[in-house]
């Protein structure tokens, strides 16, 4: 989505979705993963009139409060979503003026959608015609539609042009930047938007400013530190601008001397692990070999950590108690963007300590706690989280966290009661700003932008365009956005590049003094500390990212518009040749990973003739580390199982109870109950992903230190999961896999 | 001089909205500490995963006016609050579960204690009103859990309820928003979101 507008996030919010008049749930199971988002959605149904249209290869709790399911095969989301936005096409529903004014290569989307007529998608996807055109007929003549997604998309090869493709269709509709409308993804679980905003990902440092020199310049102004000492602490320049391992690809950095190249001439050789699942990616056996051979292991966990039983290293692995949610303060953001303050509620039990401290007692060790702390600006005395809070709103320009700062943070949260939970809008002495100050929130004075690029509020009232992000041309052609599309109160009224120095003066048609201009020489939006490009640009109602168009088309990635690619172990083999997936990719996340050599290594099907679908229960989360430390959780759902369809559980000759063996593709196995269930397809097991603790028939429980034990233990879905990773992002697939089963 | 008003305290849940999250289940032991095995509120779904036929619901007992468990029980154990809420006295009860073979909805539970399953005290949902003892007191906490009711609070499992599903309260007000639930359907979104 960044990558289609500027932001990678939620672009509406929860309590919106209630203005919807049509919903699409596609890849997501919100009944049993965001609970309380169903709320606003059956709201929708009812008292808006909303229909609710499920897209997903298993008939969930969430498809079954639905109007229209459409079942299909999992990883053909993109040959749906082009068999809907050419049903649009053709039918003229789509929105001209919103493509015109706001969007970029749309001609390309609308060439592209011609293969997949109704017939073809329905070969292709297994899902009827009649539902296909009964689905796109009910979203595209809705006003107007939002569109929920989850992991259900994200976790395949092709995720990254899911959900290019999904936030395509919005534009094609014209449903962006309106309440009801926009592309609303659901974060998987609490506080993910707010670690993501931190960067607590390989590829960028916080705030989305990337890895590049003048982003490392700038936050060694930040942290106070100096660039140069920041640099020494790396091996090279050229590491430290090169993306890190990613979660889900690390372990072959551990385990395939051949990485080592891209990691500095080294393999990896230890691994602190601060409070991650991570055995809920792909290849678990692969992790296993990799905490096996490492150096050195480290959790930093409220509860033992899952993959701390999986391996069996006997030296050099540290478990350090971290202090659970209710022992800290500071903020979580949800998945609508805002912010809300956390009160600690018990000081920390036993030996559990805060993050923080922790990290503070590695910095002292290793030396550089005074430099570790500086960007806060008050040398020792300062106040934990809330300078930390204040830093953060300082840094984080290019989000707009400048208005977030701890004490309106606080102040919203105090005050919940006084905002309207569907419009998020608050009375009284909050009146006009919106709950949680959702980014970008760009002053102490702004309200918080609720919906992002929505033209008909004015910039200091939460509006804005789509983000001049990929320059302003494009062989020829304008990427602003046309005349008459910008937000009202705008005194330039078409499109305009990002705020910079050298513009403000002549967009904002306000002169800098002599002493001014000396504070933003060489600044831009992003980098502005003195806050006069930010203010100047909203004083004239501009957007301080600029004004630019959507775009369809992404230079630089492997596919440059969204191509639907048959996963790499695909049930349909017949499809493979004329949708093939990519070529293998040299450093990818410092790895090489395989693309069409692993697809066509064998014909997969004809020896692994199951399909996974893959998921949660709504009793657990992640690998349910926490969650099955619960006995009342632990009771509900207390074993890992597998759902057959009666069909060919009878074909296998597996009774509803029995034990059978799953065999993946990889080298993993596991030994799990056969639960008979309607919910998928005759073809495909469901297997959920939080269970952990049984290791290929054998019990870890041993394993776990004296009365750490959770109540309920089982086989780890990700040992069957099949290899595989996003083509950009390095996402794992845990949604397309083949696997064989036989009774145990 | 008029009459004092007594509510009827009744349990109502939609299957429209219900979404078998199991959130009044757990909201309801973790609040009564009740053990584990002891299910005072379930969630039924039936027709798991048949398309268009699968539905919800959150069952506990449902504080009968002409209560079946009350005229059954050879002890008499059970009450009937002014405000409708049945409970009953487990020093009185001796654990023979006739009222399980009364009451419609499966409500009564039997404790499971040592090797051979012996039927111990019946339990079961007492709107969160406690029971005999004294109100709010260690030893009603630890027969009946919690007294919500006497401190002017939501029931446990309805007041968590993900979707506002489940509701419960007197009567004619559980009425009232069935009846606006239904003037308001398909007229915008007229309420705020919690407690619709």
């Amino acid at each position: 989505m960044a990558n289609t507008w500027g932001y990678g996030a939620m672009t509406n919010h929860l309590g919106d979705m209630q203005n919807s008049k049509a919903i699409i749930i596609f890849g997501a199971n919100p009944a049993s993963n965001h609970p309380i988002a169903m709320q606003h959605i059956l709201k929708a149904k009812e008292q808006n009139g909303a229909k609710i249209i499920v897209i997903d290869p298993r008939y969930t709790k969430t498809a079954a409060k639905s109007d229209i399911y459409c079942r299909i095969r999992t990883g053909t989301d993109i040959a749906f979503l082009y068999g809907m936005i050419r049903l649009i096409r053709d039918n003229n529903w789509y929105d001209k003026s919103f493509i015109n004014d706001r969007v970029y290569g749309m001609e390309e989307i609308f060439k592209e959608c011609e293969e997949y007529t109704p017939e073809h998608v329905e070969d292709i996807t297994g899902c009827p015609k009649e539902l296909l055109i009964q689905a796109a007929t009910a979203f595209a003549t809705a006003e107007p539609g939002c569109l929920i997604w989850n992991q259900g998309w994200t976790q395949h090869t092709v995720g990254s042009s899911n959900t290019r493709l999904g936030s395509i269709l919005q534009l094609v509709l014209g449903n962006m930047g309106k309440p009801g409308g926009g592309t609303n993804i659901l974060r998987g679980h609490d506080n993910v938007q707010g670690s993501t905003d931190m960067g607590c990902l390989s590829d960028t440092l916080p705030g989305y400013y990337g890895l590049a020199e003048g982003s490392w310049k700038y936050f060694a102004s930040q942290w106070k530190v100096d660039y140069e000492w920041l640099k020494g602490r790396f091996k090279s320049k050229e590491m430290m601008e090169a993306k890190g391992f990613s979660l889900s690809l690390w372990m072959n950095g551990v385990l395939d001397e051949a990485n080592a190249k891209n990691n500095a001439g080294t393999p990896l050789k230890a691994l602190v692990c601060i409070g991650n699942g991570i055995s809920t990616i792909t290849q678990t056996h692969k992790v296993k070999e990799a905490l096996d051979k490492l150096d050195l292991v480290v959790f930093i966990d409220p509860y033992v950590n899952d993959a701390a039983v999986i391996t069996t290293r006997d030296n050099n692995l540290y478990l350090l108690p971290a202090a659970s949610q209710v022992e800290c303060s500071g903020t979580v953001v949800n998945t609508g963007r805002s912010a809300q303050w956390r009160s600690k509620v018990i000081e920390p039990l036993y030996e559990a300590r805060p993050d923080e401290e922790i990290l503070f007692d590695f910095a002292k060790r290793m030396g550089f706690y005074d430099e570790f702390t500086a960007g806060m600006g008050k040398g020792k005395d300062f106040t934990w989280p809330e300078d930390a809070t204040d830093e953060i709103a300082r840094s984080l320009k290019t989000v707009g966290f400048q208005g977030r700062t701890a004490a309106r943070v606080k102040k919203h949260t105090e005050n919940w009661h006084l905002f309207d939970t569907t419009s998020l809008k608050g009375r009284g002495p909050v009146s006009k700003e919106y709950y949680g100050l959702p980014w970008p929130c760009w002053t102490q004075e702004h309200p918080g932008s609720p919906v992002l690029y929505n033209i008909n509020l004015p910039v200091s009232q939460g509006g804005m365009g789509f983000r001049t992000r990929f320059g302003t041309e494009r062989n020829g052609v304008s990427l602003l956005a046309a005349d008459g599309a910008a937000p009202v109160g705008s005194r330039i009224k078409g499109g305009y590049d990002e705020i910079t120095s050298q513009n403000i003066e002549n967009l904002s048609g306000i002169k800098l003094t002599d002493e001014e201009k000396k504070l933003v020489e060489g600044k831009n939006w992003k980098t502005d500390d003195s806050g006069i490009l930010v203010r100047n640009a909203l004083k004239a109602g501009l957007a301080p990212y600029g004004n630019a168009r959507a775009r369809t088309i992404v230079w630089g990635f492997r596919d440059e518009i969204p191509k639907h690619r048959e996963p790499l172990h695909s049930f349909r083999q017949d499809l493979v040749k004329r949708y093939p997936a990519v070529a293998d990719i040299e450093n990818h996340y410092r790895t090489t990973v395989r693309y069409a050599s692993e697809q066509n290594a064998q014909n997969w099907v004809a020896d692994y003739p199951i399909n996974i679908v893959s998921g949660r229960v709504v009793e657990h989360m992640g690998t349910g580390t926490e969650t099955r430390a619960s006995k009342y959780l632990a009771e509900l759902s207390g074993e890992m199982y597998g759902e057959l369809h009666p069909e060919l559980a009878a074909k296998l000759g597996i009774r509803d109870g029995e034990m059978m063996w799953v065999y993946g593709t990889g080298e993993g196995k596991i030994k799990i109950k056969c639960k008979y269930s309607y919910r998928v397809d005759e073809n495909s097991v469901f297997l959920p992903q939080n269970f952990s603790g049984v290791w290929s028939g054998e019990s870890l429980e041993s394993r776990y230190p004296a009365g750490t034990a959770p109540h309920s233990f089982g086989e780890n879905s990700n040992q069957v999961t099949s290899y595989g990773y996003d083509q950009q992002t390095s996402c794992p697939e845990t949604k397309c896999s083949l696997v064989r089963i036989e009774r145990a | 001089m008029s009459k004092p008003e007594y509510a009827r305290m009744k349990f109502y849940c939609d299957e429209d909205l219900c979404i078998d999250c199991n959130g009044c289940v757990v909201a309801c032991k973790e609040a009564h500490e009740v053990p584990v095995g002891i299910n005072r509120r379930k969630v039924v779904t039936i027709n798991e995963g048949i398309v268009g036929k699968e539905i919800s619901l959150s069952m506990a007992c449902m504080h009968c006016t002409d209560a079946p468990c009350q005229q059954v029980c050879p002890v008499d154990c059970f009450y009937i609050r002014v405000d409708g809420i049945v409970l009953h006295d487990k020093d009185k009860c001796i654990g023979c579960g006739y009222c399980l073979f009364a009451c419609p909805f499966g409500a009564p539970q039997f404790p499971q204690d040592g090797a051979f399953g012996i039927k111990g005290k019946m339990d079961k949902c007492t709107m969160c009103a406690g029971g005999p003892e004294e109100t709010n007191s260690p030893a009603e906490f630890n027969k009946y859990g919690q007294n919500r009711i006497a401190e002017g609070k939501v029931p446990m499992c309805a007041s968590m309820c993900s979707t506002k599903a489940l509701l419960v309260g007197d009567s004619t007000e559980v009425a009232a928003i069935k009846t606006y639930r239904s003037v308001a359907h398909g007229k915008g979104i007229s309420t705020q979101s919690y407690g619709w």
